[in-house]
């Protein structure tokens, strides 16, 4: 049983992470958001395989939490507002997609690097998974740093997020239910009120492209 | 049976199943995809009889080509025939086995590739420069992808031996499973697409000249050379799928000496290559042909699954 | 070291034929000379690699200082005897090559003395000997540069450039050669004792020194700008030894300095040599695709080549700090056994391309084409060298590109940072140049010798004289004899490594024909497989006489319902490279310029239409430009110091004067 556990374990790490790099991938709007809540999937199944192994009831909650909010809720919301944009592509990210996705997996390597030095202080099957979860958060920053469209930069911070909930997950066996459930709803809270900000931004600019803003409008 | 005659069957066995099953998985391939969008479709044999056809037919040899021209699909032939030899797909003991290095069968295909350009180049014309020139360009940007995700087979094994990764999986059949393989598969299914030159990278079924990339290195080829070409390429396909199947899925390889596993290693590898064809197949009918300056994103993002794969393969070792 | 000192001996009487003979002469007396004195050297080599002992040679006359101190050990001989392949050929082509310029008493002269300090730049063994030949070697080639000055604007600013940057990494190895023997006597092996009593830091920044100095001659990048100007402007035979053996010279000295005089030093070192011999790599194999001129295209190809070397140099060191030495050998076997394959196809690569200029007129790529019908033994030793460079089984860069995955493949066994780090590199950058090296050579052969001629010098071309065939030829043995059997050979890398490592003790290949790795289960018996496509290829050639009576009929290309099809109608070099050049825009930041002129009656149709397309070196224009520029601007600031005014420099010596009696007080 010991091995199905490690292997579900690190078939859903795995899965969060090349969620991640999907993003970076595809253009279309609606793929990326599907990708997202693939992700939020994932996440949650790592934390209920995690509650299970370490009987451990506040995790499975947690991992209920994840679905939810990050699986179902934030992909959502994300649709409806990638909806009010017709022109549904990532058409010129700042770094072309051949590029992105090769320094994508010079950041995979880096974070593997740096953070196998760390995990080896106290091995164990969820510990050496850490390195995927810190690639999860470099490849969410530098989606964020890259991309046009509001909602690519919103997917983006969401994967940093995830990121940082993998590791938490995985290097604690949990986090406290009540600092999840703050965490989550911190991030709900950020996608609706740029929901209202993405829909007042293309009634008056008529574009929720972020580089077209560069001077404050009167 | 004694060993050396058991080696030398095992090859001649692969190899007799490349030439003819070649051909008819491309059959295969273009049935499926006919009857997914509704028509009756060409037979399964169909590229048998093709190759019997064109082996009659007049041996052309364009103006200022030059020795190249004949050469380039024997070359083709003889790199994919020895690959194909040496490589443990019905058994794990081939002819020249201990040779069965993964990286002289990447090489070996890239020969063939190097081939198919010059000849494409030899006639002197344009649309040869342009499928030579495209083919290469394509070749040249999944080669990283190809080259990664077979260290990270390689480096789970402790070996680029392909003998040793067939039986090392074998061994553990919780490797098949594991994210290192399945990132690998991925990585390695965008470059045998890529390599073998079907939807979305390259149309195999295509008329016009400026949207080819294979198609346009061998207009200048007629008859027998043609014939020559088209075994080398379908038995490229078919060596392609076999390992691929044979790598990440190896129950059915015969380990022993005798005949009747044998049998079921033939027996095994159609099935599997079948199965790799029906799956590409799909693929083709789901997705429309990319752009040639799409596909870069494409096979980046093959080499970056690949390069996932060797992580992921070393985090969870 | 008798031998080795007899060649030498031959090379100066080769030298002084050259500057006392008359022209008839001179060429051919001078040239036998060298070549003998090159066979000598090689001989020599095999002797110490075979039994693997060392022999000295010391003599106080012919230096000051120090004097004269030659060391011939299995590292060093592995050098000469890539050398001596090079060198050999070189020779012999010259006899029918040098004709003009290059025919010259100053030019044969030079070119002996450029071989004969070659061959003996890996046998010196105290400082003084080492920069006396090192600087002779340097001086030598920049003379020839300026040899041919047909092409004047071309040869003076490589020679310039190549002196500049020859200069100062001469003087960073003399500086970091004297850091390190400080408080010592100044032959290596009393360097080599002495160097465990220096601290780490003295040793770290003397091995920087060294490396900068020596990088840059063996054109690691960003140091590497010098290569793609002088390579391409010399004579063909020079190229050839440049290429193949002096940029050999540069590795040669990372490796004596860091392995033997500082006896590997903190792994660091060596994840730098890897950083260097990655982005070299990437950054050759990427600008070679581009090039559209024949032999900065090899150039090029000679930066991506040394750079896997410098990978396999680097991940020897970082395996053998990190405690495997097993596999630290067999790194830096793979190293040593592509540098002398390297040796064998660049030297034949660019000696023919140097017979393709002799012939047409020309090295630019867009302007050649068909020459394989007019030029079949060049258009053969191409052939057979390209493959052998894009690592086509059964040749050399095969065997050797092999090794060197098989020490990175198994590496990763190790568990350290600086290992895995370097593994990883190592392995993503040979996958991403190994495809790149196929567009490049294929564009190379394809469009330079396939197809139809593009001018009229391609269409005239004519073979050129049997010695430079011969020549040629020669030089296609090392990839097909390294390619078919390297287990003859391993044992002699063997030896040569671990006269590099210091370890006598390791053998990671078996004995045989092919490359055996039995503790790490992989092999690869290339006479075998290369017994297999022979024997597909003689089967589908009886088929084929079985088949088809008739020969083959001649008839028209397809053109797409055109009648004609020119020459003009063919893709170029430039359009070959254009898919990937407009991938890589960002790395390659080439200058496109397109210029319409349209008829005067209507600009909807087109009179005449420019297309400039250029691949500058991007190190070069926005690195290394911008300091050549504010160094300049600081000169001429300096200059308005000097106005000619005899009271402003009178003036200038008292305060002078008056500066140092108060810093005296």
């Amino acid at each position: 049983m010991n091995t199905t556990y490690v292997a579900v374990l690190e078939l859903a790490a795995g899965a969060v992470l090349v969620s991640a790099v999907m993003t970076l991938w595809r253009r279309n709007v609606r793929s990326i958001i599907s990708m997202l809540s693939l992700q939020g999937i994932a996440l949650a199944t790592a934390a209920i395989v995690l509650g299970w192994h370490e009987h451990d009831v506040a995790l499975f909650v947690t991992g209920g939490l994840v679905l939810v909010v990050k699986g179902l809720v934030v992909p959502g919301v994300l649709r409806r507002v990638a909806r009010l944009d017709p022109r549904s592509r990532e058409s010129r990210p700042l770094v072309n997609v051949p590029a992105s996705l090769v320094i994508a997996a010079l950041l995979i390597v880096l974070s593997y690097v740096v953070t196998s030095r760390i995990t080896s202080l106290a091995p164990s099957d969820a510990t050496r998974l850490v390195p995927i979860g810190v690639a999860t958060v470099l490849v969410g920053y530098f989606m964020l740093v890259t991309r046009r469209r509001a909602v690519s930069k919103i997917v983006g911070l969401i994967l940093v997020d995830n990121g940082i909930a993998l590791v938490t997950f995985l290097l604690t066996s949990g986090v406290p239910l009540i600092v999840e459930l703050g965490s989550s709803l911190d991030v709900l809270l950020v996608v609706v009120v740029l929901q209202f900000l993405m829909v007042s931004m293309v009634h008056h600019s008529d574009t929720e492209q972020l580089t077209e803003m560069k001077a404050l409008h009167d | 049976m004694t060993s050396p005659l058991y080696s030398v069957i095992v090859t001649l066995v692969q190899v007799v199943l490349a030439a003819t099953g070649g051909p008819l998985l491309i059959g295969l391939m273009a049935k499926v995809k006919a009857r997914a969008e509704g028509r009756v479709g060409a037979p399964i044999v169909q590229p048998l009889r093709d190759l019997r056809k064109l082996m009659r037919k007049e041996r052309l040899h364009a103006r200022h080509s030059s020795v190249m021209l004949p050469l380039a699909p024997m070359v083709i032939f003889a790199a994919t025939t020895v690959a194909v030899g040496i490589s443990p797909l019905v058994s794990t003991r081939p002819l020249l086995g201990s040779s069965a290095d993964i990286f002289v069968i990447v090489y070996l295909l890239l020969t063939g590739s190097v081939a198919a350009a010059l000849g494409g180049l030899d006639a002197g014309t344009a649309f040869g420069g342009m499928g030579s020139s495209r083919a290469m360009t394509i070749g040249a940007l999944a080669e990283p992808a190809l080259l990664v995700a077979v260290i990270a087979l390689s480096i789970q094994s402790s070996s680029s031996n392909l003998t040793t990764i067939v039986s090392a999986t074998l061994a553990h059949p919780d490797w098949v499973f594991g994210p290192s393989r399945l990132l690998a598969l991925g990585a390695l299914g965008i470059v045998v697409i890529a390599e073998t030159g079907r939807i979305p990278v390259d149309n195999p079924a295509t008329h016009l000249e400026l949207t080819m990339v294979h198609e346009a290195m061998i207009l200048e080829y007629a008859g027998p050379e043609l014939a020559l070409y088209h075994l080398g390429e379908a038995m490229r396909v078919s060596l392609l799928f076999s390992l691929v199947a044979t790598l990440f899925f190896p129950w059915g390889v015969a380990t022993g000496h005798s005949v009747l596993a044998l049998v079921v290693g033939v027996g095994a590898l159609v099935v599997k290559t079948a199965l790799v064809a029906l799956a590409v197949a799909l693929i083709e009918v789901r997705s429309a042909k990319l752009r040639l300056f799409r596909l870069p994103e494409l096979l980046a993002g093959g080499f970056v699954l690949s390069v996932l794969a060797v992580v992921t393969g070393l985090v969870t070792r | 070291m008798g031998l080795l000192g007899l060649a030498a001996g031959f090379c100066a009487v080769a030298a002084m034929a050259a500057a006392f003979l008359a022209r008839r002469a001179r060429v051919v007396v001078s040239s036998s000379l060298g070549a003998l004195g090159c066979l000598l050297a090689g001989a020599s080599a095999l002797v110490t690699l075979i039994t693997g002992t060392t022999s000295t040679f010391y003599t106080s006359h012919l230096l000051p200082g120090a004097g004269l101190s030659l060391t011939l050990d299995p590292l060093g001989a592995i050098f000469i005897l890539a050398t001596s392949l090079v060198g050999v050929a070189a020779c012999v082509y010259c006899v029918s090559y040098a004709h003009g310029p290059m025919a010259s008493r100053a030019a044969m002269t030079l070119f002996m003395v450029f071989v004969l300090t070659l061959l003996v730049v890996p046998a010196a063994s105290n400082v003084v000997s080492f920069m006396f030949v090192w600087e002779l070697m340097a001086l030598s080639s920049l003379l020839l540069i300026l040899t041919d000055q047909s092409r004047n604007d071309d040869s003076r600013s490589a020679a310039l450039w190549y002196g500049v940057m020859t200069q100062l990494g001469a003087a960073s190895i003399l500086l970091g050669l004297l850091l390190a023997s400080r408080g010592s006597a100044s032959t290596f092996s009393a360097i080599s004792a002495h160097a465990a009593q220096l601290s780490p830091n003295v040793r770290s920044f003397a091995f920087v020194l060294v490396l900068l100095g020596f990088s840059s001659k063996a054109g690691a990048v960003p140091l590497h700008v010098w290569l793609p100007k002088a390579h391409p402007a010399a004579p063909s035979p020079v190229s050839a030894l440049m290429s193949g053996s002096m940029v050999a010279m540069g590795v040669y000295g990372i490796i004596r300095v860091g392995q033997g005089l500082l006896h590997g030093g903190t792994v660091w070192w060596w994840v730098a040599v890897v950083t260097l011999g990655v982005v070299s790599a990437f950054y050759g194999a990427l600008h070679s695709t581009t090039s559209t001129d024949l032999k900065r295209l090899l150039a090029y190809s000679t930066i991506d080549i040394q750079g896997l070397v410098l990978i396999g140099v680097g991940a020897a060191g970082v395996l053998g700090d990190s405690g495997q030495p097993f596999i630290a050998h067999l790194a830096m076997m793979a190293a040593l056994m592509l540098v002398v394959a390297h040796a064998g196809f660049k030297g034949a690569l660019f000696l023919s391309a140097g017979a393709v200029e002799r012939a047409t007129g020309t090295r630019d790529l867009d302007r050649l084409g068909g020459l394989i019908h007019t030029m079949p033994v060049t258009a053969f030793v191409v052939a057979i060298s390209a493959c052998s460079i894009m690592a086509v089984p059964t040749l050399s860069g095969f065997s050797s590109e092999w090794l060197l995955l098989q020490g990175l493949l198994h590496g990763f066994n190790d568990s350290s940072t600086p290992a895995m780090i370097v593994m990883l590199l190592g392995v993503i950058s040979l996958a991403l140049t190994g495809g790149l090296t196929a567009v490049a050579f294929v564009k190379a052969f394809g469009i330079g010798f396939l197809g139809q001629p593009r001018s009229t010098g391609a269409a005239q071309a004519i073979e050129v004289p049997p010695t430079m065939k011969i020549a040629m030829l020669w030089l296609v043995l090392p990839s097909v004899v390294l390619g078919l059997v390297p287990g003859e050979f391993v044992g002699l890398v063997n030896r040569a490594a671990s006269s590099a490592l210091g370890k006598t003790s390791l053998e990671p290949l078996d004995h045989g024909t092919g490359l055996v790795l039995a503790q790490l289960r992989g092999a690869v018996q290339p006479a075998e497989l290369f017994m297999g496509v022979v024997g597909v290829l003689l089967l589908v050639s009886a088929a084929n006489r079985l088949l088809e009576q008739r020969r083959a009929r001649r008839v028209d290309a397809w053109g797409g319902g055109r009648d004609v099809q020119t020459a003009r109608m063919q893709y170029t070099a430039t359009s070959f490279a254009e898919p990937l050049q407009r991938v890589f825009a960002d790395v390659l930041r080439p200058d496109t310029d397109v210029e319409v002129t349209h008829i005067a009656e209507s600009r909807y149709y087109e009179q005449s239409l420019m297309y400039d397309n250029r691949v500058n070196d991007v190190l070069e224009q926005r690195g290394y430009r911008p300091v050549i520029n504010l160094v300049l601007r600081a000169g001429r600031l300096a200059q308005r110091l000097q106005n000619g005014s005899i009271h402003r420099y009178l003036a200038f010596g008292f305060v002078a004067l008056l500066v140092i009696l108060v810093v005296l007080a």
